[in-house]
């Protein structure tokens, strides 16, 4: 058994781009859920909107590319006011359902025939990130050895998302510590009371949901820029819950939670996915395990990270880095 | 107020003489008018007239259910009235939502008591300034914006959490604290707020005789320095030790107001509409549970 190829798959797609746009989603997630208390089932909602307004702008209207990546980022603000306003005065119940219909609703309209003119529908949108890779500053040709080699363009792509990831969990830091982030904190354990003591509670919801909204359009943006195009089939709802996934596995409310979380998710989705490939090519599974299994390792690996994150919620509900105690302060 | 005789007719028209509800005061601090909110058929809340003396400790009382946190959820914006109107200092609040009623002054206690269990007690009482700028999301990020002001919430709480009893427990997350000390923390955490009106529902339930004697004196001590205080009191012997006036209901109506000694004496009205008197610490306990 290759179990230094089983490690080095899975730790490629830890590295991967993969892992940086779910590490993404995440932090954006974290500061919904973890941070503002908002029950968000449509994160992949404000990727999509990032990476077609970014590619919308490029492959369809023949815009530059620096105009496009503000333009997804400014739909996802716009998707954010569009979700909340309506629906944060009310129970947080109404915001969870809204969000989850939205999101799959847009992923319908974007690949329907009427909007193919612009989304590109079932087709999608190819040849936006150019401009992207004209900045990459790397020389041509290989770097890494074996199963972590990469291409000059990959490893840009690369360096950027990891950048943004960086960025990003610093930005969000920032903002939990300030006043700002007192008062959102606060409003996650009793929106009532913060309430009662005068602060606009609607409005600070409304500006977690937009920031992290917008951290997830970066997701989806750095999604379209490294495949050079977006199709609406990357944005199915399973997208969200493999976030929510990496989100909880980290733990919920910390800075690396998030980051963590996306890395080993990816990590430990391909490593199983490699170590079944690997039993059935080794031939140490009976013949009709195999047959079931082949083509479907990547579903089997789903259902297992599935099984794990339940015993990881058993074991250790607050996730890897979360704190225990917090669990039972919760009201 | 003549149907308060016909619909509780065992109420004698002398007790009502002494003490009719509705009664003007010489500088009120809240108007209200012909408040109503109904629950399906309930009639949680429906009053005519009430005023709130400036500067005085204020108790009302009832039996469970009289509509007292209803009453209370109307007049800070919580809760919507089917009608009737309300001024504080002479603005109009109906229609006002509960962050704007609690800045123009008028802040509340719940009477399931909201602690904010994952930040911290200083946390706690740090969201309850008036005077942070930095939480506004613009300038959340320009910490030497607000940084200063942070020392000065920071001594403020501090000196509050010492008055409360609270001082050791800054930097325990409020999770973790006793009912009792919940109950204070809010309290204490009104009070950052800076109003110039207090509503306080049930402040002593579930805290231990001890501590109660404490709280009451520092709800003196804040009537003192010109706070106005309204609390829904069960406690007979706390309305009597340090109210200025109380206000009777039931059934969502105001049975009768006055002097705490004119409205013991009333003994019919104690009798019919208070019951006997809880013992202060049961009651916390049983909505708890
Ligand atoms: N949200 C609600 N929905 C339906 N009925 C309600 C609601 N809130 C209060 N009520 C009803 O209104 C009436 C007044 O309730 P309220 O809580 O104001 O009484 P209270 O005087 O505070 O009583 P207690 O001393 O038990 O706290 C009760 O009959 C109650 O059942
Ligand atoms: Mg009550």
């Amino acid at each position: 058994m290759e179990f230094d190829v089983i490690f080095g798959n899975a730790a490629r797609a830890g590295l991967g781009p993969q892992a940086a746009i779910f590490a993404l989603a995440a932090i954006g997630l974290n500061l919904h859920f973890g941070y503002a208390g908002l029950l968000n089932f449509g994160q992949v909602g404000f990727m999509m909107l990032g990476a077609y307004g970014t590619a919308i702008m490029v492959a369809t209207w023949g815009g530059s590319l620096w105009l496009g990546i503000p333009f997804g980022l400014g739909l996802c603000v716009a998707f954010a006011l569009a979700l909340g306003i309506p629906t944060l005065r009310l129970r947080s119940d109404y915001f969870a359902i809204t969000t989850i219909a939205a999101a799959e609703i847009l992923r319908l309209l974007i690949r329907s025939s009427p909007a193919t003119d612009i989304t590109g529908g079932p087709f999608g949108l190819q040849a936006i990130a150019n401009s992207f890779f004209d900045l990459n500053f790397l020389p041509d040709g290989r770097f890494g050895w074996g199963t972590f080699s990469y291409s000059s363009n990959q490893l840009w792509v690369m360096i950027v998302a990891w950048i943004l990831v960086v960025l990003c969990s610093a930005l969000v830091l920032a903002l939990i510590r300030s006043p700002w982030g007192r008062v959102v904190r606060a409003i996650r354990e009793d929106e009532d009371a913060v309430l009662s003591l005068g602060k606009n509670t609607v409005a600070y919801k409304l500006q977690a949901l937009v920031i992290g909204g917008v951290i997830g359009g970066l997701a989806g943006v750095i999604d379209a820029l490294q495949q050079s195009g977006v199709g609406s089939e990357n944005f199915e709802p399973q997208v969200t819950f493999f976030a929510w996934a990496a989100l909880i596995l980290g733990g919920l409310a910390t800075t690396v939670g998030p980051v963590v979380g996306a890395v080993l998710f990816w990590f430990l989705r391909e490593g199983v996915e490699s170590f079944i490939r690997e039993l059935s090519e080794q031939g140490w599974l009976p013949d009709i395990l195999a047959d079931f299994l082949d083509g479907a390792e990547g579903a089997i690996s789903i259902a297992l990270m599935g099984v794990g994150l339940v015993a990881l919620m058993a074991l250790r509900p607050q996730g890897i880095f979360g704190r225990r105690r917090d669990l039972h302060l919760g009201t | 107020m003549s149907d308060t005789t016909t619909m509780r007719p065992e109420l004698t028209e002398a007790a009502l003489e002494a003490a009719p509800p509705g009664r003007l005061k010489d500088d009120p601090i809240l108007i209200t008018f012909g408040m109503l909110k109904t629950f399906g058929g309930i009639r949680a809340v429906d009053i005519d007239h009430l005023e709130i003396e400036r500067g005085t400790i204020t108790a009302i009382i009832g039996p469970n259910g009289a509509g007292k946190t209803t009453l209370f959820n109307l007049l800070t914006g919580f809760d919507r009235p089917d009608r009737g109107s309300w001024r504080l200092d002479g603005r109009s609040l109906g229609g006002q939502p509960p962050h704007r009623i609690a800045r123009l002054g008028m802040v509340r206690t719940f009477q399931l008591t909201k602690s904010l269990s994952r930040l911290t007690v200083l946390e706690n009482m740090a969201v309850a300034a008036q005077t942070q700028r930095g939480e506004r999301l613009e300038r959340a990020l320009l910490r030497w914006l607000w940084q200063p002001e942070e020392g000065r919430v920071r001594e403020r709480a501090e000196a509050l959490l010492e008055r409360f009893g609270l001082a050791h427990m800054v930097d325990e997350q409020a999770g973790t604290l006793s009912g009792g000390q919940r109950k204070l923390l809010e309290m204490a955490r009104a009070l950052m707020a800076d109003p110039t009106l207090v509503m306080l529902d049930e402040p002593t339930a579930g805290v231990n005789p001890a501590l109660t004697e404490s709280l009451l004196e520092h709800i003196r001590e804040l009537n003192a320095e010109g706070v106005t205080i309204v609390f829904v009191e069960h406690n007979m012997d706390v309305v009597m030790d340090i109210s200025d006036w109380v206000v009777v209901m039931a059934q969502g109506r105001i049975l009768t107001e006055g002097p705490p000694q004119d409205v013991v004496a009333n003994e019919e009205v104690i009798d019919a509409y208070l019951g006997r008197p809880r013992d202060p610490a049961d009651g916390e306990d049983a909505e708890d549970a």
